[in-house]
């Protein structure tokens, strides 16, 4: 977004919301809270909520998009009407919700292993309940979590993190007034295990010294997110095993 | 496997440091890597999450998805819905009739072939996930027999994931299955499950 006047967002080394240069925002990850679809999650990222549900694998529809030698992605990211302060999603499908669908749906088919379902679909589908700056890589790394939820093989749990410049400073996880106001924009998405870079976008200007060292600063800051992915995934089976330890206590087993 | 420490692992998560094939896993020069989330046991995966692939010789609970011009469509809750022929079978089935059938064969896409179909009347179809059945069924079918000895109840297990439950306690076995589901992934089972359909729990 152009504006005239440059905003002041960095003071006395702080960010606007108190973080440093190289902090996220606060990031919870929640697998399999719907019923219904085959995998799921809730991913609460500072103030952006976005919710993962996976169905499939299935048949094409329609059916003349079946591939027989692999199970096709079919990624869809929308906003809901109410997520955000602006026009974003009040009118359906539109230019930037199709481009993310996109460019999601090339990232799962890297890690997604879809020779092992061919004449098959795999819907992802990304609804962004609530919005404040970074929702694509919030939203693609709540469905990792749902791919994983769902039992669909994949090669690693893809995650990934914002990173732009504002007044000057690079930061990481950029919020809404940092991404509108600050001067550029990098969402990137990388498979953790083999640092493979699956997505990256640039909005605005960046050197090439600012792009090596802001891809650095995602790196780290992804370590985290993938952190909390494992948590989530392993947190259920975890508690279960717990329980049942706890419980079996000289019962002789 | 009752004592052993157990250790979850999610996809892209290392599970050996050297190349090895096997099932839930895949190999680069770095070493196997789990692709689904599963529990590492000795030298083998065992898959807490996945989808039932038809094999030749499963049986299996299917319901009738669609009546075609020479034959049916049988739903297995898997990704491919398997074709039974009419010339398997001189009975007659509606949509939604449940079944319990043969994969007789299946083609290099996994798309079964079924047989020996038998019309299932009168019970209650349980959805479980399939990675989840060879602990419902246990080793040599001492969990599935413990559940029929206790509740009295006809129990059918598809490899698919369905079981298919009629007359007795249905309720209690129904309870049974659903706790084997949950905790599949812990030892002692047997015990647990015991109790609990002795009404010690």
């Amino acid at each position: 977004m152009a504006v005239s006047e440059e905003k002041q967002m960095i003071v006395n080394g702080k960010r606007l919301d108190g973080r440093g240069f190289n902090d996220l925002r606060p990031i919870s990850i929640k697998a399999g809270v719907l019923k219904r679809a085959n995998g799921s999650a809730l991913i609460e990222w500072g103030r952006n909520k976005v919710l993962a549900g996976i169905f499939g694998p299935r048949e094409v529809v329609p059916r003349h998009m079946t591939n027989p030698k692999r199970a096709i992605i079919q990624a869809r990211y929308i906003m809901a009407p109410f997520s955000g302060q602006e026009e974003h999603g009040r009118s359906g499908p539109n230019r930037r919700s199709m481009e993310i669908s996109k460019v999601a749906k090339h990232v799962f088919e890297n890690v997604v292993m879809t020779n092992m379902f061919p004449k098959t679909m795999i819907n992802v589908d990304m609804e962004v309940l609530q919005s404040d700056g970074g929702t694509r890589v919030a939203a693609i790394t709540a469905a990792s979590v749902a791919l994983a939820d769902a039992g669909i093989p994949m090669k690693d749990l893809v995650c990934g993190v914002s990173t732009g410049r504002i007044n000057g400073q690079l930061v990481v996880d950029l919020d809404k007034t940092e991404d509108n106001y600050g001067e550029s924009d990098m969402p990137l998405i990388l498979s953790p295990r083999t640092g493979e870079v699956l997505l990256h976008q640039i909005d605005g200007k960046l050197t090439k010294e600012e792009i090596a060292q802001a891809m650095d600063m995602s790196f780290e800051a992804s370590k985290k997110i993938h952190e909390l992915q494992v948590a989530a995934l392993k947190g259920r089976y975890e508690r279960v095993l717990a329980e049942t330890e706890n419980g079996n206590n000289g019962g002789g087993n | 496997m009752e004592n052993e420490k157990r250790t979850i692992v999610v996809p892209g998560e290392k599970v050996f440091n050297d190349q090895r094939r096997v099932d839930g896993g895949y190999a680069d020069a770095a070493g196997t890597f789990a692709t689904t989330m599963a529990m590492v046991h000795e030298d083998r995966l065992v898959p807490l999450k996945g989808y039932y692939l038809p094999k030749p010789g499963d049986f299996v609970v299917g319901i009738v998805k669609e009546e075609t011009f020479n034959g049916y469509e049988i739903e297995l809750n898997s990704p491919y819905d398997g074709r039974l022929s009419t010339r398997e079978t001189r009975e007659r089935f509606l949509v939604g009739d449940v079944i319990s059938a043969k994969v007789a064969d299946v083609n290099e896409i996994h798309e079964p072939i079924i047989a020996e179909p038998r019309k299932l009347g009168g019970g209650e179809v349980l959805d479980v996930e399939s990675v989840k059945v060879p602990r419902i069924i246990g080793r040599n079918a001492s969990m599935v027999e413990t559940i029929k000895q206790h509740t009295k109840s006809e129990l059918f297990v598809g490899k698919n994931g369905r079981v298919y439950v009629k007359g007795g306690n249905t309720a209690l076995a129904i309870r049974a299955i659903l706790k084997i589901c949950k905790e599949a992934h812990t030892g002692g089972l047997t015990d647990r499950i015991v109790a609990l359909l002795e009404g010690r729990e």
